[in-house]
């Protein structure tokens, strides 16, 4: 794939994660590569030198991914998003990381991840989050630039983040970048709306212009620096390009140098004012790189990835302290298309504007989006520091609407404009009913509401064109998109959101720092740096973030808005006592949205360890005991690391619903299960103990039933004998059969058995589904496989998929028995009519001869011996046979026992 | 209940508090084991417990002398809980006795010798019972029961206590207690329904060096055989369950026909299941008729009969845990009817008396209302011999058993039906 040429760059660690998208489209494909990587040191350095190397590493890492999420279409976005997702994923999955191997942070390692620990942890290989799509970004621009470069003049901290990819790599980013993306790339960009899953693997390429961005940021300076910067992003790209396929972008790129790091940048999307400063410092670096390049846009991507990353750095921050390490390196791998020189120009021109701030760039926002965000500056125009805030703000609000999805369906024309904290100076103002909308393409594509797990949040929202992948995608991620419109509602308050905001953007920060999984770790060394800059307290949060991440995507939910608010008050009043955590909250931010986002209890406990000493084990989990407000309907399942929040929890209503749209779901069962534990945990949060608790098990048992997964199966399964116990209604036959049938087939535990039948009623006795099961039992227990197969033929309900389960076994029973007792020959339409290999014929619609066929296949594989008598009839020859009989290895036998879990089984499954 | 004035309230208090003194003074075990056996309603506890009830303050008695402190720990819980068991409240009734045990099992652990093994026997005895009851009143306020689960905890660390003692010396005078703990562990566990939870405990009682098995009491032994032979059964492990069932009922005491009727429960389908059929007068004896029809299906090859025989008595034999052995006797009942028409077949005509053909079979199966098709004959003939319960080979073509000429019908004499 295109990523893996990207590797050839060899780029240090700096860029962590490339994304690549290939985009069917072409020119785009190659590009996708954003590095995530972020490690903080390098930042400097990158520009001019190792862009190409960097991205080596990372580009391994991609490629896998690549495969991975082609299956799905949404990875199309991958390139540029990849930086944001992976920072999503991140906080998610530190564990991802570590397969990603070398990169620290490579963030489209991590999104995939993301979506994995929600139900499959397992595959760290998943890179499919950071595949989002892209197309929205690529859109956003078009008609508004002239606005945005107001705006962008207004906030030049902005830039670094909005650096903008390629149009490709903006699309990718499209959350983050938007803004940039407009105005620079709409023309330029011809936007590949399609976003073909394939081809972005092999397109990866690391983007460096994320970090680049950041530095454009500083504003004035910043034109120059701009340039530079998307000069640089460029070459970066060549690199990556280079490798991928495109040798048009090769070129260009080559020209520029990749740059940037991007801790600083990370800090400055943050927004908050604070950060800013730092991205300052980047861009500087920057400046001195390059001159005019196409490559803007890539590192606009870029750094909106990062935005997204703040999510889950903002449960972090009080461990993180210092985004500002990371460096972000992010290459812009500008789609070739796109790196059309003139699209360059408009870049420059707009970054200095937009430099100010990514998210809000003109470009990726939608009008009423962009007309929101004028009244929002609007109101501050007087007071520098509130704009600043008010900023800040933005971001977070944008990157929560495009996490949440909402970003293109929300009504920005109503949204009440947010009030800048006191103490920041801000921004109540500013904050207008948006009136600008370049981006409306986007905002009705279904493509934002879908929320993949795979891909990274904000991401998603941008895309048009991946909708179709990014739809099966949406379902994962959800709860991603969920996690962010949270944000955006804390937006909504505003100290709340400030607060957020900063530890989004430092998600990718963390990534960044953290290679791997240990992001706590991190975190903590972070937190020792920050005391002194505003920054350093936002990376703080951003490391928290990562850490309860989980927590926090449990309260994207726009219901948690309100939530939030009352929380957020709370924790304020709580500040005083908290020391640490309002050093944490730089001078916009109020700590309070620290507090929102975690949900855990742990969090709560450490918040107050200086004051209170609050133990875990002090905790009144009866207290927890939440009554959910979350509307979602969809929504990841995610291990609770810590208390549930109830602004993520559905109640029970919406988990009926929930229930009746997975029922409906035409989704594999990847999908459904994870959404159905997902509800599970609801219910059990919630306490939830009825009828719809018993549907819910009973649904996700025969699910898991049809898919042969018995671990599965077996959770529900126990959970209803409890419930069933408790005397709530539900199909109690059908399971005490299910549990018959499993005790039988496959625990084989004799005390188990007796204890199930003894535990029979007689009305039991007489159901069908449990003489079914009594009667499978005493033939299995006889051996007697002719009762075996016809059962199986007569099996009522799902009492088939158990029984498939033990077919194999007693098929080679069955063999064994026969080449044993028969002499000297048994026909095999013989056998295959008694072992029921003519049923799979008439699945088939095809002949009793397909069953044959089988037949002869199966015996074949068993190692039987055949021969065919004078009348030319298939017989097996019994003596031969009984001592070459064996038991093949399944073929599909994975070392973790569970061949339905593995990926590329998985992977090809999904499409 | 007659009137019980303090006086004699305080004289039976201190009555008995001198009794245990002297006991534990006198390592008088077997009067200290009765001290404390709540559960066996001697008129002595029974008066004491009255005794308490109109006496509240016991523990000012227990004070009052240096005799009677030291055993305080123990005392005073025990007071309580017999107070407690005789106002019928069993939950604080088995806390409270739980409380004692513990503070026994301190001192116990500080004695030398073992003198006061049969004290330590009745508590393990009476934690167990008064566990158990506790349950029950739990159970009938509908909360739920764990003091068994408990008492089980309780019995292990008791467990450890005994066999801790051993390990400095070689062989501590206290291990021979640890078996009796042991049984009361597997009555435990039994009920519980957690027979896994043996395992460890047998582990321990069978390869730990200090334990020389025929060093415990015999009545323990008997017990843990019964118990274990009771685990091979549901193993389905029929020698090893015959070896220990048979061990038990051949050093049962023979007056203890309580308990042999409860090993033959289990030794009588393990002898089944390996061929041997009990005699008519034993299962009379032992009132054990649920078999005799199964054992009659046996000797007759009446399958319809061990049918009826297992769905008569399907709850009794499931909850006891042979249902599944009993089963398995089908094979053997099917070995017979086609052993009884091989001799038939041999008496009309020797020279084709080993070939029975399906039909034949079939409708031998009909007339014992039993119906079954070809296929699924053919696929019991085919059992048969592959378990080696007929000697022979099926000709699928002309759909006739081809038997060996020689012992077509092998006795398992011993064997168990190969798996």
């Amino acid at each position: 794939s295109s990523s893996s040429s990207t590797g050839t760059a060899s780029a240090p660690q700096d860029y962590n994660s490339y994304t690549s998208y290939s985009n069917t489209t072409d020119p785009y494909s190659a590009y996708s590569g954003y590095y995530n990587g972020y490690q903080q040191q390098t930042n400097n350095q990158y520009s001019q030198q190792q862009p190409n190397p960097s991205y080596s590493q990372p580009v391994e890492a991609y490629q896998n991914t690549g495969a991975a999420y082609q299956p799905n279409s949404s990875f199309q976005n991958t390139g540029s998003y990849a930086g944001t997702a992976s920072y999503s994923t991140t906080y998610y999955n530190p564990g991802n990381y570590q397969t990603s191997g070398g990169y620290p942070s490579s963030g489209y390692n991590n999104q995939p991840t993301a979506w994995n620990n929600g139900s499959y942890a397992n595959y760290t290989s998943y890179q499919y989050p950071n595949y989002t799509s892209d197309t929205s970004s690529a859109y956003s621009s078009v008609s508004a630039p002239a606005t945005y470069q107001q705006q962008y003049k207004q906030w030049p901290e902005y830039y670094s983040q909005t650096e903008v990819t390629c149009a490709p790599g903006t699309e990718h980013l499209s959350a983050a970048s938007n803004s940039n993306h407009g105005s620079s790339l709409p023309t330029s960009l011809p936007p590949p709306p399609p976003l073909p899953p394939p081809s972005l693997t092999p397109t990866w390429r690391p983007e460096t212009s994320s970090s680049e961005l950041p530095s454009m940021q500083p504003g004035g300076a910043a034109s120059g620096a701009h340039d530079n910067y998307w000069n640089q992003p460029a070459p970066s790209f060549q690199t990556h390009l280079a490798a991928p396929t495109q040798p048009i972008y090769q070129n260009s790129l080559d020209s520029k140098t990749s740059y940037e790091n991007f801790q600083e940048l990370k800090t400055a999307p943050q927004g908050l004012n604070s950060q800013y400063p730092v991205v300052h410092q980047v861009s500087q670096n920057y400046q001195s790189t390059l001159p005019t390049v196409p490559s803007f846009d890539a590192r606009r991507v870029s750094k909106l990835q990062i935005p997204t990353n703040p999510r889950i750095a903002s449960n972090a921050a009080l461990g993180i302290a210092k985004t500002e390490k990371d460096s972000y390196a992010a290459n812009s791998a500008p789609r070739p298309a796109y790196i059309s020189v003139s699209v360059q120009k408009p870049n420059d021109k707009m970054s200095p504007n937009n430099a100010a701030d990514p998210m809000l760039k003109p470009t990726m926002l939608p009008k009423s989006l962009r007309g929101y965000v004028e009244r929002a500056f609007g109101r501050y125009k007087d007071d520098d520091a509130k704009r600043a805030a008010c900023e800040a703000y933005m971001k977070d609000i944008i990157t929560e609407a495009r996490a949440d999805g909402t970003l293109y369906t929300r009504d920005w024309d109503s949204e009440p404009l947010f009030t800048v904290p006191d103490s920041l100076s801000i921004s109540k103002a500013n904050i207008q009913t948006p009136t600008h909308a370049s981006i409306p393409n986007y905002n009705k594509s279904p493509v934002r509401r879908s929320k993949s797990r795979w891909e990274p949040l904000a991401e998603e929202k941008m895309l048009e064109k991946p909708v179709s992948a990014s739809n099966e995608i949406g379902k994962y991620g959800s709860w991603d998109r969920k996690t962010f419109s949270g944000y955006s509602a804390t937006k909504d308050n505003s100290l709340s959101s400030f607060r957020f905001s900063g530890p989004q953007q430092r998600t990718p920060s963390k990534s960044a720092q953290r290679p791997m999984k240990r992001q706590r770790i991190v975190n903590g060394t972070g937190l020792t740096n920050n005391d002194d800059d505003a920054s350093s307290d936002s990376d703080k949060e951003q490391s928290l973030t990562a850490y309860y991440s989980g927590a926090m995507a449990l309260a994207n939910n726009p219901e948690e808005k309100k939530r939030r608010e009352s929380r957020s008050k709370r924790f304020d009043r709580g500040q005083g006592h908290r020391p640490d955590i309002n050093y944490f909250k730089p001078k916009n931010a109020g700590p309070a949205n620290l507090y929102t986002r975690r949900a855990s209890a742990l969090m709560l406990s450490k918040s107050f360890d200086d004051s209170a000493n609050q133990a875990v084990e002090d905790i009144d989990w009866d207290a927890l005991t939440v009554k959910g407000t979350c509307q979602e309907i969809e929504k990841r399942f995610l291990r609770l690391t810590s208390a549930p929040d109830p602004s993520t929890v559905r109640p029970e209503d919406v988990l009926e619903k929930a229930l009746l749209m997975v029922q409906n779901s035409q989704k594999n069962y990847l999908y459904k299960c994870d959404q159905l534990k997902s509800i599970r945990q609801d219910i059990t949060v919630q306490r939830i103990r009825n009828q719809l608790t018993v549907k819910v098990y009973e649904t996700h048992a025969r699910l898991a039933m049809e898919v042969g997964d018995l671990a599965e199966y077996n959770q529900c399964q126990s959970q209803l004998q409890i419930l069933y116990s408790e005397g709530i209604e539900g199909c109690l036959m059908e399971f005490a059969a299910y549990n018959l049938l499993c005790v039988i087939l496959h625990s084989n535990n004799k005390k188990d058995l007796l204890t199930s039948m003894s535990r029979l009623t007689p009305e039991a006795k007489e159901d069908d589904a449990v003489k079914h099961a009594l009667a499978v039992r005493a033939a299995v227990t006889s051996g007697n496989y002719v009762t075996f197969f016809r059962l199986y033929k007569s099996a009522p309900n799902l009492n088939t998929c158990l029984m498939d389960l033990y077919v194999e076994k007693m098929r080679y029973k069955a063999a064994v028995c026969m080449s044993k007792s028969y002499r000297p020959t048994v026909p095999i339409s013989y056998i295959a009519q008694i072992l029921g290999f003519s049923n799979a014929a008439d699945e088939n619609g095809e002949t009793e001869l397909s069953g044959l066929d089988e037949c002869l296949e199966w015996l074949k594989a068993h190692g039987a011996s055949l021969i065919t008598d004078n009348t030319g009839e298939m017989q097996l020859d019994a003596k031969a046979s009984s001592s070459t009989l064996y038991m093949p290895e399944p073929e599909d036998a994975v070392a973790h026992g569970d061949s339905s879990l593995a990926v590329n089984d998985f992977l090809a499954r999904t499409t | 209940m007659a009137y019980l004035s303090m006086g004699e309230s305080h004289r039976r208090i201190t009555d008995y508090l001198n009794r245990f003194a002297d006991a534990i003074n006198y390592q008088d075990g077997d009067s200290l084991a009765r001290l404390f056996s709540v559960s066996s309603d001697s008129p002595s506890l029974l008066s004491l417990a009255d005794a308490l009830n109109v006496f509240q303050d016991a523990n000012r008695l227990i004070k009052q002398s240096e005799k009677f402190s030291q055993f305080g720990e123990v005392v005073a819980p025990f007071f309580r809980s017999l107070q407690c068991y005789r106002l019928g409240n069993l939950v604080d009734a088995y806390g409270a006795f739980e409380k004692a045990s513990n503070a026994f099992i301190q001192e116990f652990r500080n004695w030398e010798s073992g003198w006061a093994l049969e004290a330590l026997y009745v508590i393990a005895y009476e934690i167990r019972v008064l566990a158990e009851r506790a349950d029950r009143e739990l159970a009938s306020n509908g909360k739920s029961p764990e003091k068994l689960k408990g008492a089980g905890s309780f019995l292990m660390k008791v467990f450890g206590v005994l066999a801790g003692s051993c390990d400095l010396q070689g062989k501590g005078p206290k291990r021979v207690g640890a078996l009796y703990v042991t049984c009361q562990l597997f009555k435990i566990y039994f009920k519980l329904g957690t027979v896994n939870l043996c395992r460890s405990v047998i582990r321990s009682i069978e390869t730990a060096r200090i334990f020389d098995f025929e060093e415990f009491p015999i009545r323990d032994k008997v017990t843990y055989m019964y118990y274990t032979g009771r685990l091979e059964v549901l193993n389905e492990n029929f020698p090893a369950a015959d070896q220990k069932l048979s061990y038990a009922l051949t050093h049962c005491c023979l007056s203890k026909e309580a308990n042999i009727r409860m090993i033959l429960k289990y030794l009588i389908p393990v002898k089944l299941s390996i061929g041997i059929l009990p005699k008519k007068q034993l299962l009379e004896n032992y009132d054990l008729v649920e078999y005799n029809n199964i054992v009659e299906a046996l000797k007759r090859g009446d399958l319809r009969l061990l049918r009826s025989a297992l769905q008569e008595n399907e709850d009794q034999f499931l909850r006891s845990g042979v249902y599944l052995v009993l089963e398995k006797l089908e094979l053997q009942v099917y070995q017979r009817l086609l052993k009884k028409i091989y001799i038939i077949q041999k008496q009309k005509d020797p020279s084709k008396a080993h070939q029975v053909k399906l039909e034949v079979i079939v409708k031998a199966l009909k007339w014992l209302e039993i119906e079954m098709d070809l296929d699924e004959v053919e696929c019991i003939v085919a059992i048969l011999i592959y378990k080696n319960l007929m000697k022979g080979y099926f000709a699928h073509k002309s759909k006739v058993v081809v038997l060996s000429k020689q012992d077509p019908f092998p006795k398992l004499n011993g064997k168990p039906v190969a798996s």
